[in-house]
């Protein structure tokens, strides 16, 4: 349960489908300005009126899976989200200059999939298995 | 609580006590002390024998008055009873007895239930985390994309959980490039010494701190690994650098 008049006038700005889906995910009916989305398809929104949103509630991700999890938000916008940077990314000029162009694709929290990491060696092996050799009757010298 | 307090205000002044010791009779409650806190001179003294001759105490080495206990009915100037004008017994027990403190707790929890919640509803808010925060480990490359770490080992030398293991060679066109740069990351504390120990900011924690796993093996993490996130968070490490670059 909420605050009456905060959920109302929630719903009000968001529209009733908006709302719904926020139940189903958030559980809170929540608005606010929209900062952006990544390349997922996740929202971003930020309501920074101390009236309408609790401090350190007044920035939330709508995440475009079902099958939510927090790795889905992209390093630039998991900055954002956590508070610590102060501009969204599409905004936030130091973020973009900083980008590399040989930036690396996200990849959410891949554990219990096919595609989790499994550990491997990246030296050649010291110790080396023995390997029969063949030698011919004759011996070396034949 | 409004009426309480003005007669504890207007108490003091009405209850003035002019003798200091009102009544000053030997109240044994108050007055009785150990023998061990007493001073053994402020004992009564018994009658010298007649004809003895008397020293005299210099005042000098008179002891101090003993410090006595006032009676229990003794009165201070702006004493306050606590229990004056407050709540009688029956006015308690009927507290007590009609459960009107636990009424008033469930008030307050009923007017929370119509105020906005606090609950951060993880993992669409989070809480906030500082550009400093220690989590998960990534090595950096160059702006040009060449890897920084140069296999010093430092990091590996520092390390006080001793997770880090490096091998190195030489590079076919002749730099020393780390073969191995294996983090174990259960045994890492995250206590951040190999980021401050690295001299070309190669190894950095990053913040991302829901990097958990199902199986222990996937926290073994390789050089490829660790290049992989910071290939693919470079971005938010370099912000972040350069948000604390002014305090370091
Ligand atoms: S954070 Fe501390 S324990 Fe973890 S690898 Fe670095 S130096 Fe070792
Ligand atoms: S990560 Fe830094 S400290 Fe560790 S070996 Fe590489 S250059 Fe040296």
């Amino acid at each position: 349960m909420v605050s009456l008049a905060r959920t109302l006038r929630s719903i009000r700005r968001v529209g009733l489908k908006e709302w719904w889906r926020q139940l189903q995910y958030i559980g809170d009916a929540k608005s606010g300005r929209f900062a952006g989305a990544d390349q997922f398809g996740n929202r971003y929104y930020e309501n920074l009126n101390p009236e309408e949103e609790i401090p350190g509630r007044h920035r939330w991700v709508d995440l475009a899976q079902h099958d939510y999890n927090a790795t889905q938000v992209p390093p630039e916008w998991h900055s954002w989200l956590s508070h610590i940077r102060k501009d969204p990314p599409p905004e936030d000029r130091v973020m973009q200059n900083l980008s590399p162009p040989w930036k690396g694709p996200w990849l959410e929290n891949l554990t219990g999939t096919p595609g989790a990491f499994k550990t491997y060696n990246t030296t050649v092996p010291k110790v080396q298995p023995w390997q029969p050799k063949l030698m011919s009757r004759g011996g070396p010298s034949a | 609580m409004t009426i309480l307090r003005t007669l504890m205000g207007s108490g003091p002044s009405s209850r003035l006590v002019t003798t200091r010791f009102a009544n000053a009779g030997p109240s044994t409650l108050i007055a009785r002390r150990l023998l061990s806190t007493t001073s053994a001179r402020s004992m009564p003294t018994r009658e010298p024998p007649k004809g003895s001759e008397v020293y005299e105490t210099p005042d000098y080495l008179r002891p101090p008055p003993t410090p006595r206990s006032p009676p229990l009915s003794a009165k201070y100037e702006g004493a306050v009873d606590p229990y004056h004008g407050g709540p009688s017994a029956i006015e308690k027990a009927v507290h007590i007895f009609f459960f009107t403190e636990i009424i008033r707790g469930m008030w307050i929890v009923l007017e929370q239930f119509f105020r906005p919640p606090y609950t951060i509803m993880y993992p669409f808010e989070k809480g906030p985390l500082s550009p400093r925060f220690r989590g998960e480990h990534a090595l950096r490359r160059y702006p040009s994309g060449e890897e920084r770490c140069i296999a010093c080992k430092l990091c590996e030398a520092i390390c006080p959980a001793q997770a880090i293991t490096i091998e190195s060679e030489a590079r076919l066109d002749g730099s020393r490039r780390t073969t191995r740069y294996d983090i174990d990351m259960t045994k890492c504390i995250y206590c951040g010494f190999c980021q401050e120990a690295c001299p070309v900011d190669a190894i950095v924690e990053t913040q991302n701190q829901e990097f958990s796993t199902e199986t222990r093996e996937e926290l073994l993490y390789n050089k490829e690994k660790l290049l992989a996130n910071g290939d693919r968070a470079e971005a938010e490490i370099a912000a972040n650098l350069h948000a604390d670059h002014v305090y370091r």
